[in-house]
């Protein structure tokens, strides 16, 4: 029974002492990302090789790496944090990933004729760099309003939706390119020399151009979740369905949103992708929906839905990225450093048993 | 002062018999809050001691002590003479003590036999679980009880109070000494509480201790034998029940008096503000509601009553357009126009609010903070423009209200799971006031919280009739509805049997309509949802 009437209790040292205790670590589980985030950082700079006197994990062109590197988990995790908080999971995003850095590259490279059965041949040829990307845009839109559909219209667990989705887009990313990697390159007769943007550094050449769209991403997220009708029922739905139904808010609709803007988010990461490697592959990006999931989760969000934070998400990729950036300068092979990602998110989890109660 | 050595007298009879358990000098601490502060409780076997106290007085935090929840406190506990220390439910089970909680603990999937071995399964060879012997055992129980519940039914279709009723089973089954029930009634109908009040003269009869903590003072007075009062974390009195008043017992809960529990206000009705024609609703092969036509008047408060499975529960939510339009059938005219409502969101938007049975699952977010859920249905009126929210305006409109109701809470920022099921139940009402509804459907706004708060939420359903608001009002607790109801309408099997003006309500009549089609058959019916 929640006692709220306290009868004035008479204040006993250990008393005292207890309630200090509750709000510190209150305050700890509340910014629990951060810690961990600072944490992470200490431990990367203290066990970072040095060369010459210089601190390697400090240098400017490693730390403009792990920005660049972290990005299109940020992107990723930021949408995934959306569907997370309507009690839904995303397994698909890596996929998406694949199918629309394939389709981004296609688009930008595409040239002779297409001949389509009924339609006859269509001369195609490149399209620009804007028209690539918002066709690309649209079609995260469709997937990720299929995976919503699907979810609400057969009430199927959107564990089960999207990982048809893992397959079928997947799939789809081999079909349309015929199973070859799609290479870009900018010269005359090939890709817009604009979509080159994505692939500089601005600032000195240290700030990457992924990590600037993965801030802004987060930002606006951040501030439609606080400020919007849209965001609040997100929350709402997650932590009550039948409440938010009977209070008149459109479950349905709001879900299918999520959905469609995690999809667009991972088609965001997938134009970013095909930036940075000059390609698009239907082979890559497998397992970047862990990364994401992993990402949200430590950020402090629950699977249950509910609870969690956009700020926490792009803590979570962080904490991830420089932990990736930390065992890779130390030469940790790429197989040992899974290991300790997975014991990593089961240790971010882990703490969360020792949230106190009264935690908002 | 004449009756001063009966009453000695009486108190020495009954404790001829030593305690079967004592609890002495308990006290438990919570952060920031004495729960309980020095309590001292006993039980006798054969003896049903009744506890009761507002909400937060400390009822559930003792049985938890006593059955083995939380194992952190001060004091001892006496089991026949012997001090003992629970470590977890199980040891207390083992010594035989079990808790019915007022929150369920039944597995849904699960059928009704199966949750009653829970844990527990007859086994045959060491391991292989024998279902038949289950199920003859389990048959037997419901029969000894007089339930007539089907052992092979599964949990999640059937309604609460059934449930409850299986769980009570469920506890039998562990032949145990010393029996708490957490509100056992507040979802049965009377006819089931007359079923549990004669399985509970029958473990009086064989030396079982009952320990019966109840809102309702009518079950304490015709139930138990002593009667124990809880009030911020203290005993302010314990004294037999034929010695102490009704009035007596409220006060010294309350510790002020309450002189009229619901008082019901003069109001001038204006017109008709909800119009129901021909309402049906079928669900499968199931008519859940036959054929109801009915009427609300602004500032009218019109009472449901029923047995469970009336279809009481359905109609609100018909009405409120929770079911598709192929089971639902009929017209509604709202404020003077025909409506076709088919959400719940155009219900709110047109001015309904549906304020629903079972608070925690279906009407809040027991995570989020007051404010959140104090707006969940009105954000609306909060808004810049687009959809972007003004939280200074947000909060203002909610601290306004937060007053005006008297919600007790820390801050507008508390997390609901934190407050009491009184407050709880106001912050449900105020969301639905800040989304300025007309008429609202009230389905057991009262169930499981205190007299004091229940005196609160018919006070202010007085003041919003006042101001013109119209009522739907299903209640189990027919005393509640003769008190506040301008009219009564009795539901029977999904047909309305009876309607009855306040100029002649008429307990006997109420009852008879509402088991009008129960032929031979008087138990728990087992029409489902």
């Amino acid at each position: 029974m929640g006692t709220v009437t306290s009868t004035p209790a008479t204040p006993s040292a250990t008393d005292q002492a207890r309630r200090t205790l509750n709000r510190v670590l209150s305050f700890i589980f509340r910014f629990q990302s951060f810690f961990g985030l600072i944490i992470v950082f200490i431990l990367a700079i203290v066990y970072s090789p040095v060369r010459n006197g210089d601190n390697i994990f400090m240098s400017e062109r490693n730390l403009s790496n792990v920005a660049r590197d972290v990005a299109e988990t940020g992107i990723l995790a930021t949408g995934q944090l959306l569907v997370i908080l309507i009690g839904g999971i995303d397994l698909s995003v890596g996929s998406v990933v694949a199918l629309t850095a394939t389709g981004t590259a296609y688009l930008l490279m595409r040239e002779g004729s297409l001949s389509l059965p009924l339609l006859g041949t269509l001369d195609v040829s490149p399209m620009s760099a804007e028209m690539a990307i918002g066709v690309i845009l649209v079609l995260g839109l469709i997937i990720g309003w299929w995976n919503g559909w699907t979810s609400e219209r057969f009430k199927i667990p959107s564990f089960v939706t999207t990982l048809a989705m893992l397959s079928i887009a997947r799939g789809l990313a081999h079909i349309w390119s015929d199973n070859i990697a799609v290479p870009i390159s900018y010269r005359a007769g090939g890709a817009d020399p604009s979509f080159e943007i994505l692939r500089e550094r601005i600032y000195n050449n240290i700030i990457p151009v992924p990590a600037i769209i993965m801030f802004a991403a987060a930002f606006v997220m951040a501030l439609v979740l606080r400020y919007t009708s849209f965001g609040r029922h997100l929350y709402a739905i997650g932590g009550n369905q039948t409440a938010s139904r009977l209070s008149g808010i459109s479950v349905t609709r709001i879900k299918i949103a999520a959905f469609m803007l995690c999809s667009f988010f991972a088609a965001m990461a997938g134009i970013v992708h095909a930036a940075q490697l000059n390609q698009g592959s239907p082979n890559e990006a497998v397992g970047y929906e862990l990364n994401a999931i992993a990402a949200v989760v430590i950020g402090g969000a629950s699977l249950m839905g509910g609870k969690g934070t956009i700020i926490g998400a792009i803590a979570g990729a962080f904490i991830l990225g420089i932990l990736d950036n930390m065992l890779s300068l130390n030469n940790v092979d790429s197989n040992t450093q899974l290991v300790v990602k997975g014991l990593l998110v089961l240790g971010a989890v882990a703490l969360q048993q020792f949230r106190p109660r009264d935690v908002e | 002062m004449v009756e001063q050595p009966m009453h000695m007298q009486a108190t020495a009879e009954a404790h001829t018999a030593p305690p079967i358990l004592s609890m002495r000098s308990i006290t438990k601490r919570f952060p920031g809050v004495i729960a309980l502060d020095g309590v001292t409780f006993d039980v006798h076997p054969g003896e049903v001691h009744a506890l009761v106290g507002e909400n937060g007085a400390g009822k559930s935090t003792l049985m938890n002590i006593m059955s083995g929840v939380y194992t952190d406190f001060e004091g001892q506990i006496v089991l026949n003479g012997e001090t003992v220390h629970f470590h977890n439910p199980r040891d207390a089970q083992k010594a035989g003590i079990v808790m019915i909680h007022q929150e369920l603990n039944l597995v849904p999937e699960l059928t009704v036999y199966e949750n009653i071995f829970l844990g527990r399964e007859h086994k045959s060879f060491g391991s292989i679980i024998n279902r038949r012997s289950m199920r003859r055992t389990a048959q037997k129980l419901m029969f000894d009880l007089g339930l007539d519940i089907d052992p092979n039914r599964p949990i999640n279709r059937m309604r609460v109070g059934q449930r409850q009723l299986v769980e009570i089973a469920k506890a039998l089954n562990l032949n145990s000494r010393i029996i708490i029930m957490d509100e056992p009634t507040s979802a049965l109908s009377d006819a089931e509480v007359e079923y549990l009040f004669s399985v509970i003269r029958n473990l009086r009869a064989h030396d079982v201790g009952v320990i019966y903590i109840s809102h309702r003072l009518d079950e304490i007075f015709s139930i138990a034998d002593r009667i124990s009062v809880l009030r911020d974390g203290k005993v302010v009195g314990t004294s037999m029940a034929k010695d102490i008043s009704r009035q007596e017992l409220i006060n010294s809960m309350v510790g002020r008096s309450l002189d009229v529990l619901y008082p019901k206000e003069a109001v001038e009705l204006g017109d008709t503000i909800l119009k129901v024609d021909h309402l049906s609703l079928r669900q499968g092969r199931t008519q859940v509601l036959d054929d109801i036509s009915l009427e609300v008047r602004r500032g009218e408060i019109v009472g449901v009553a029923g047995l469970m499975g009336a279809g009481r529960t359905q109609l609100l939510e018909t009405i409120f357009g929770v079911y598709p339009h192929g089971q639902a059938s009929g017209t509604v005219w709202f404020d003077g126009q025909q409506r076709d409502i088919r959400t719940p969101k155009e219900a709110i938007e047109l001015g309904i609010g549906l304020i629903a049975e079972d608070r925690k699952g279906q009407s809040l977010v027991l995570e989020q903070p007051v404010t959140e859920n104090a707006t969940l249905a009105a954000l609306r009126e909060f808004f810049y423009f687009l959809n972007i929210i003004d939280h200074r305006a947000e909060r203002k409109a909610v601290t306004e209200i937060v007053d005006d109701l008297n919600i007790k809470t820390p801050s507008i920022r508390t997390m609901v799971a934190n407050l009491s099921g009184g407050n709880q139940q106001k912050v449900v009402i105020a969301k639905f006031l800040l989304a300025k509804i007309k008429l609202f459907l009230l389905d057991e706004p009262t169930r499981g919280i205190d007299v004091g708060a229940k005196a609160e939420v018919y006070h202010l359903i007085g003041e919003l009739a006042q101001q013109g608001t119209g009522f739907l009002l299903v209640s189990s607790e027919l005393p509640e509805l003769l008190a506040v109801c301008d009219r009564i309408l009795v539901l029977c099997n999904g047909r309305l049997t009876g309607e009855f003006p306040r100029g002649s309500f008429d307990q006997a009549a109420i009852m008879e309509a509402a088991t009008r089609f129960n032929d031979a058959e008087n138990g728990p019916s087992q029409q489902q949802e």
